[in-house]
Order: C-alpha cells, then sequence, then structure tokens
C-alpha cells in the first residue's frame, strides 16, 4: 500500500505518563486524514514525533516510504497548535525567513510568495510589521508559510481554532484545492463536526491510545445498523426500558435509539409495536460524535476531556 | 549541523537586530556621551579654579603670613605652565581665635552655610604637633583645592619647624623635594615609558567588554524567551533543530556587538573631530592610542566571555515563558559578570600575584581579568593559553547543558517548572524529551 506516513507500534513516554501507547496508523498518499480525539490524547506528541521534533521511544515512523530524516522535515508543511509569528518583523521578511529555514531558494521563495499574497489579498500588509496585522491575517501568514516550500503533505494542527467563519471557509477551499493537487492531508482536531466535513479517513486517539480508525463511509456504514430515528407516543423514559435499547435520547419530538449492538431490529420493532403507536421510523445515519462516544465505551474508556 | 538552516537563523538575528533605531541610537549616542563626558572632564579640570574665600585662625601668629605667600607662589607657577591642572585663587582672612574659640567656630560654621566664606582653616600648636590642620566646608571633595592647602601648609610648617632649630630657610627650600616617579614597563619587546594612557585605555575597554555582555547576554534570553511566548518556536523547531536555532541566535547577536565594535572604532580613528580635537590634543587625557596587540586581545577575550555568558543565558531563558520568570535566574550572570569587574583594582595592583592568577583562570571572570592582565602587564603564554582553555572548555560544557535544556524548554508552556525539573531535562536522551505543552481544556 503506498502510504504517505505510516507509524508501526509507536510509544513514547514522558517519565510516568504515556502519552502515545502503541499507535499503529496508516495515511494513504491524497488522503484527507483526520486524527481525532479530545485535548490530552496524544494527538499532537504523534504530530510532533512525525515531524522529528520528539523521537518515540519505540516503534517505526516512515514518511512517503523513508525513514524521518531532516530532508523528509522539508517535504512536510506544518501547522503547529501552539502557532505564533515574530511580532517585530516585517511581513515579507518573515515570509522569506520561513521559506529559507525550509531551504527554498530566494528566486523560488519570491514567485510563490507573491502568488499567494495576491490570491490571500494581502499585497498592501507586505511592509507592515506583524504587529500591526489582525488575528486573522497573522493566520494567513503562518498558513503561507506553512506551504511556501511547497510540501508534499500537510499536518495541521487544530488550523481553525482562533478563525471567523468567513476564513474558517477560505481556508477550507485552500485545504481541498491542496488535496486536489494530489498531496496529502493531516487534520488535527478536537472539534468532530470540522473533521466530518472534510475528512474521508480518520483515526481516533482517546488517552493515549487508538479506538478506532478506518474511511468514514465505512465508519458511519457501520454505525448506522444500531441507530434509529423514531416517532412514537412513549415517554422518553418507557423508550429506555424497551428491551434491546442501549441508550435514547429525545431529539425534535422524535427518539434517537440505540440498540444493544447484535439486536434485530424487525424483532425489535414488532415487539414494539405491540405496546406503542410509531408513526415514523428511519435509520438514522450517526454522527462522528456518536460515533467516536460509541468506541470510547466499548473500549473501556472513561470519556474525558482533560488530561 | 544543516549550516544552511542555521546561516538564515543567524541572518534573521543579525538584520532584524541591527535595522533597529535603537541599535544606531545606543551606538552612535554611547561615543558621543563618553567624549562628551571626556571633554566636560578635561575642560573642568583645566579651568578649576574660581576663589576661595577662607578664613584662617591661625593660633599660633606665625604661620598666616607664609601661607598666603606660600599660595600666591604656587598659583603663580600654575599660570607660567600652560598645560596641566590649576588650583583655585585663594583669599584668606585672618581671623583671631578670641576668647572662646568655640564661638568663634560657631560664628564661621554660620557664615560658611550662609555662603559668606568657603571654608575656615584653623592653625591650632597642639594639632600642629601632630601634623595635623582643620579644615572646614560644605565641600570637601575637590581633591585639587584641598590638595594644593595641604601641601602649602605642610611646607610652611616644616619650614617654620626648621627655623625653629635655627636652620637657614633657604635650606629648607631646597632640601624640599617633591619626587617625580617615572614609570618604565618592562617587556619582552623593551623598555617603554609608562605614561598611563594605555591604562586608562586598557580600563575603558575593560568597562567596554563588561557592558556588553550584559548587553548581549540579555538580548540572547529576551530573544529566546521571546520566541517562546510569541509561540513562534514550534513553526520554526519543525524545519530547524533546537541547537542550530541556538546556535544561529548567539551567532548572530554577537555579530551585532562586534557590528557595534566596528563603528566605535571607526569613531575613535575620526576623533579628530574639529570641537574636541584641541582640547584632547593638548591633555593628558588625551584619547590614547591603542596598541594593536590591546585591541586583538580584547577581540579574542570578548568572544570568548561572550560565547560563555550566551550560554549561560541561553540556558536561563529555556524553561521560561516571560522575562519576569527568568529575572531570579539572571540574576547569577548578572553576578559573575560584575565580580569580573569587581575584582580589577586587586588585578591592577599585583596583575602576577595569586588573585590575578586565579580570576584570570576561573573561567566566569577569565575574559575580563585575562583581558586586563594582558594590557598592564605580560602574563605568561602559558598562563593565556591555559585560561582560553578553560573558557573554551566550560563554554563547551554550558552550551552542551544549555542545548538539552533548551531542547525541551522550548516546547514547554504552562506552568514555571522548577530548578530539580529543569535539572532533569537535561538528563533526557535526545529521543526522550519530556511531555511538550501540557494544555488546558
Amino acid at each position: 500500500m503506498d502510504n504517505a506516513i505510516a507509524l508501526s507500534n509507536v510509544s513514547k513516554a514522558f517519565g510516568k505518563f504515556r502519552a502515545v501507547d502503541d499507535l499503529s496508523l496508516n495515511v494513504p498518499r491524497g488522503a484527507m486524514f483526520g486524527l481525532l480525539g479530545p485535548n490530552g490524547a496524544g494527538k499532537t506528541t504523534t504530530i510532533r514525533m512525525i515531524m522529528n521534533i520528539t523521537a518515540p521511544d519505540s516503534g517505526e515512523i516512515r514518511i512517503l516510504g523513508q525513514p524521518m530524516d531532516r530532508q523528509m522535515q522539508n517535504r512536510i508543511g506544518y501547522l503547529p497548535e501552539e502557532r505564533g509569528l515574530y511580532r517585530k518583523m516585517k511581513v515579507i521578511d518573515h515570509l522569506y525567513f520561513l521559506a529559507a529555514i525550509k531551504e527554498v531558494g530566494r528566486e523560488e521563495a519570491r514567485q510563490r510568495i507573491s502568488g499567494w499574497l495576491d490570491k490571500m489579498e494581502l499585497r498592501p500588509w507586505l511592509n507592515k510589521k506583524v504587529d500591526e496585522l489582525s488575528k486573522g491575517m497573522q493566520q494567513k501568514i503562518q498558513f503561507i508559510a506553512t506551504i511556501v516550500h511547497d510540501p508534499d503533505i500537510l499536518i495541521l494542527d487544530e488550523p481553525f481554532s482562533g478563525l471567523d467563519p468567513i476564513n474558517v471557509a477560505l481556508m477550507r477551499e485552500y485545504f481541498l484545492e491542496f488535496r486536489g493537487r494530489g498531496k496529502t492531508i493531516i487534520f488535527c482536531t478536537h472539534v468532530l463536526e470540522q473533521a466530518e466535513k472534510l475528512c474521508d479517513e480518520i483515526t481516533l486517539m482517546a488517552r493515549s491510545k487508538k479506538i478506532l480508525s478506518g474511511s468514514m463511509k465505512e465508519l458511519k456504514r457501520r454505525y448506522s445498523q444500531d441507530l434509529l430515528r423514531i416517532a412514537m407516543d412513549a415517554s422518553l423514559e418507557e423508550v429506555r426500558t424497551l428491551p434491546g435499547v442501549a441508550d435514547a435520547k429525545a431529539v425534535d419530538g422524535t427518539f434517537v435509539v440505540g440498540l444493544v449492538p447484535g439486536t434485530d431490529r424487525r424483532e425489535f420493532l414488532r415487539r414494539t409495536l405491540d405496546r406503542f403507536r410509531i408513526d415514523a421510523f428511519s435509520q438514522k445515519e450517526p454522527e462522528l460524535e456518536e460515533i467516536y462516544i460509541d468506541a470510547v465505551r466499548s473500549a473501556g474508556i472513561e470519556e474525558r476531556t482533560i488530561e | 549541523m544543516n549550516w544552511r538552516k542555521t546561516f538564515a537563523v543567524v541572518r534573521r538575528e543579525y538584520v532584524e537586530r541591527v535595522r533597529t533605531k535603537s541599535f544606531w541610537v545606543a551606538t552612535l549616542l554611547i561615543p558621543i556621551l563618553f567624549l562628551g563626558y571626556v571633554a566636560i572632564q578635561i575642560a573642568i579640570s583645566k579651568k578649576t579654579g574660581g576663589e576661595r574665600q577662607i578664613v584662617v585662625i591661625d593660633m599660633t601668629g606665625k604661620l598666616y603670613a607664609p601661607l598666603v605667600k606660600e599660595l600666591a607662589d604656587v598659583e603663580a607657577k600654575q599660570k607660567a605652565n600652560a598645560s596641566g591642572t590649576k588650583g583655585p585663587h585663594w583669599n584668606l582672612v585672618e581671623r583671631p581665635a578670641g576668647a572662646d574659640l568655640a564661638a568663634t567656630k560657631e560664628d564661621l560654621r554660620k557664615q560658611v552655610l550662609a555662603k559668606k566664606i568657603n571654608g575656615y582653616l584653623i592653625l591650632d600648636p597642639a594639632k600642629l604637633e601632630k601634623d595635623e590642620v582643620e579644615y572646614y566646608s560644605t565641600t570637601v571633595s575637590d581633591f585639587i583645592a584641598l590638595n594644593q592647602l595641604q601641601s602649602a601648609t605642610g611646607r610652611i610648617w616644616m619650614r617654620q619647624k626648621m627655623a625653629a632649630r635655627g636652620l637657614p630657610t633657604d635650606l629648607a627650600k631646597e632640601i624640599e623635594t617633591r619626587m617625580d616617579l617615572k614609570p618604565f614597563k618592562v617587556t619582552e619587546k623593551g623598555i617603554a615609558e609608562e605614561k598611563g594612557a594605555g591604562i586608562i585605555a586598557a580600563l575603558v575597554l575593560l568597562v567596554l567588554m563588561y557592558s556588553t555582555f550584559f548587553m548581549y547576554g540579555y538580548q540572547v534570553m529576551r530573544g529566546t524567551i521571546e520566541e517562546k511566548s510569541s509561540r513562534i518556536v514550534e513553526i520554526i523547531v519543525a524545519s530547524v533543530r533546537p541547537t542550530e536555532l541556538m546556535l544561529g541566535k548567539i551567532i548572530g547577536i554577537g555579530l551585532v556587538g562586534l557590528t557595534q565594535y566596528f563603528v566605535w572604532s571607526l569613531v575613535a580613528m575620526n576623533m579628530s573631530l574639529p570641537a574636541i580635537a584641541p582640547l584632547l590634543s593638548s591633555s593628558e587625557l588625551g584619547i590614547p592610542h591603542l596598541p594593536v596587540s590591546m585591541l586583538g586581545y580584547f577581540m579574542l577575550f570578548f568572544l570568548l566571555g561572550y560565547f560563555l555568558y550566551a550560554s549561560v543565558y541561553t540556558m536561563i531563558a529555556a524553561p521560561f515563558n516571560t522575562d519576569q520568570e527568568a529575572q531570579q535566574l539572571a540574576m547569577i550572570p548578572m553576578i559573575l559578570i560584575i565580580g569580573g569587574i569587581a575584582v580589577y583594582p586587586a588585578v591592577m595592583n599585583d596583575p602576577s600575584g595569586g588573585a590575578a592568577l586565579f580570576f584570570s583562570l576561573f573561567p566566569f571572570t577569565a575574559s575580563l581579568i585575562m583581558f586586563l592582565r594582558t594590557a598592564v602587564s605580560e602574563p605568561p603564554a602559558w598562563q593565556i593559553l591555559l585560561s582560553i582553555g578553560i573558557m573554551l572548555a566550560t563554554t563547551a560544557a554550558l552550551a552542551w547543558f544549555a542545548g538539552r535544556i533548551y531542547r525541551v524548554g522550548i516546547l514547554m508552556y504552562g506552568k514555571k517548572p522548577t530548578i530539580p525539573e529543569i535539572i532533569r531535562w537535561a538528563r533526557y536522551s535526545p529521543g526522550k524529551a519530556p511531555q511538550p505543552a501540557v494544555k488546558a481544556g
């Protein structure tokens, strides 16, 4: 299989704390890959290992089929979650500097930077200091810096945090365009709705471990089996006590019912019809969040957002 | 080590600093202030003077007249000599002690405070027997004037004693000698008359080196902290190794320092600025001619000391997110640097003594003190080489340690780490950086 990034059995501990525990994952070339999970799940540590900022204690990381080395660093564009710029530098000097540390020649850098400045309508700000720019503009500069060396792989850690909706839409467009050119994107976030809209492959992490991975379509199909939307004349309490129901909630006058895995749906409906009137019923496509919660539960991990 | 990337960092650190207005203001203002200070000093020393209104209570009844004459003679001699320092013009008035000396003194004290007179001198035989005279004034720090008064009273008192023994006064004049000690510095190359200018130059350079350690060491610290507080550091280390970033920063800022020195030496070479030149050339305090060897040693020991202290400052900066947090530890290099300048008088007194040797080998004072020793004496070559060796070894060890702390520290946000934690970081193997950026949320 042709993978842009492949991790096999990678672990990383900080003292007694295991930040990443026996993680294996494959990012296919050309994928929009979501690395998801709550804060403290080990996403940033994983990315730092991919970026060769910290080294794994054990396991192997291969980038574009080769072990990570310094040359490889130049083929990845990385937008960290903790990001900023030198405040006193002029925009144009800053961009040249960030290109230079990726070993992009001056002329090449000039052309690329020029193209992006026009595209993002930043040209009037060229000779301003970073200080004088709005937060959104600074984010744009950071994005240009991430791709100025025309990387094959783009790693974006919470790329939308702090952006207004217009810029979120704009950024998403750039990401899609980037992928359209056959490049690979790893998108790292704890906001599942964002990932749901963008990603075609995901890996879910919780408490340092991978708990779920696969293509978005396949996951949704797999999990939709157990999820029903029913409109009926019963109380939520009554629905919850029906045999075969794992969980239920009331949504807009209907109930979203999660069945115990392996429950026969027809059998369940027949038994329910004996007791209540059913007005409508449909199979519900699960949201990523529901898949996630389910996966966390079945992995036997208490869901926690703070490590 | 990727030099292309390191160079990009060096270039950024250098260009961004040299471009700032504050750099040029400091670079140009310091020599101007310095020259202005020298010029004022010279002007003051030439003009000294003015008048001193003094009341003399001569309880011997024999010394007042000779004192007036003696001071007038001194003034006449000074006037004849165009260059050289000049004392004040003394206006003496005699006043009897009166019945109650205490009351007279009290009255004079009031006159001094009312600024009617500058001071009063009491020639008391009892005190004179012990070779003492008392002088009362609001200012007792004008050394040139006090010195004159002291030697004048000394001379007349000596003559008085000789006359009392029946010796002729012209004999007194003959045996009165003020010995002029002419120092000659013996070096390997020969013997040279030491006029003091070389020593003044060495001290000026010493102060310069001392203050640039502070200035540029502090900039290394600020720069490192700024990268963390502005959150750019992770973007950088995704392309540049922490070691390269650290080294690039230290070299870049060091070059800024050299640039400043370069500008200063240009200014010094063009010292014939019309306004000051006449003042300087006619004075013993004139800008001394700097021997090439002194400048060579200066550059050498500046660079050695700078790299040493830059490593210390990097080490201090890496764990922290704000200048305030680092401030406490920044006291350490500060005390060490001040220590270097504080021991210099001892070294001047005995440049080949035990203390001088110790401080010129102790790595944190070595750059300042070994430079001073090479300027005022000729330390043996083995001592110079040993000092350089110790500094290089210390710098290598510090840079290694700083690099390890830096590597971990630059990715640490959140709470301020404790010293034991910081030391633990250094023990992590390169593959085992501890948990970066514990996030809340």
